[in-house]
């Protein structure tokens, strides 16, 4: 089934880059959500593992809830991150899986992934691997999760049935999807559903 | 949509207040904006 995009794919992503290069290099800048310790407390994350954390694991995180409030991850479930950003949710997952587990972040933007890559070497996380790639062609194997979770990833991508068709392949037969995302509760003008700057922030 | 796209037991959290005391809560509450948390399992057997 295709979806008519109400803005230019390619436009999108490099609107996105550019907002989340800065909250990488620059996390404690002013932006127009929360970032760090202070949101992972705000969305109730388990405050052992965020304090077992070091702060460069932290302070780039701008997710927009909790994906693992509805739903526990089990030690030995191999788990993929859908816009993993400088890695918390994934090393959270990390946390959670245990060693018999593992960890795949996928993140489109150089500075997150080198972000995330030199904290998972610091931590000796081997069970966490983060790749480059997009929501919409996840560079993962059919049916190799057993979960597969995003945070406040999804409402950035232009074509959400392209993001949950791909969800849907890497996942098993039976597999998790737990995200957290936005939702608007009044509807969005056409107008302003077509200013990408609007996507962003 | 999670729904359209093949998966099932949908079940979706409270809603949560992100933007509060960010720049962006004027704007987030303007359009009724809070983050969920989201839950769906993909089938064990897909539909035909």
């Amino acid at each position: 089934m295709t979806e008519e995009l109400v803005v230019d794919v390619d436009t999108l992503r490099e609107q996105v880059r550019e907002k989340y290069r800065e909250v990488a290099v620059a996390p404690h800048s002013e932006y127009h959500f929360h970032t760090g310790r202070p949101l992972a407390g705000k969305l109730g994350y388990d405050a052992a593992i965020v304090d077992a954390l070091p702060d460069r694991a932290v302070e780039s995180f701008a997710g927009v809830g909790n994906p693992f409030s509805l739903r526990a991850i089990r030690p030995g479930e191999r788990v993929v991150d859908v816009g993993s950003g400088a890695g918390f949710d994934s090393f959270v997952a990390a946390a959670l899986v245990g060693r018999s587990g593992g960890v795949v972040g996928v993140d489109m933007t150089a500075e997150m992934l080198e972000k995330s890559r030199s904290t998972a070497t610091q931590l000796d996380y081997s069970r966490v691997e983060f790749r480059e790639g997009f929501a919409e062609a996840l560079p993962v194997e059919d049916g190799w999760a057993d979960v597969v979770i995003s945070n406040g990833v999804i409402n950035l991508c232009a074509d959400k049935r392209a993001v949950f068709d791909e969800i849907r392949r890497v996942l098993r037969p039976g597999g998790a999807l737990q995200f957290a995302d936005i939702a608007n509760g009044r509807p969005v003008p056409p107008e302003a559903l077509r200013d990408i700057d609007l996507w962003t922030g | 949509m999670l729904e359209d796209t093949g998966f099932t037991d949908v079940r979706i959290g409270p809603p949560v207040d992100t933007f509060a005391g960010a720049t962006g809560e004027e704007k987030a509450h303007a359009f009724e904006v809070f983050g969920y948390a989201f839950l769906a399992r993909k089938p064990e057997r897909e539909r035909g």
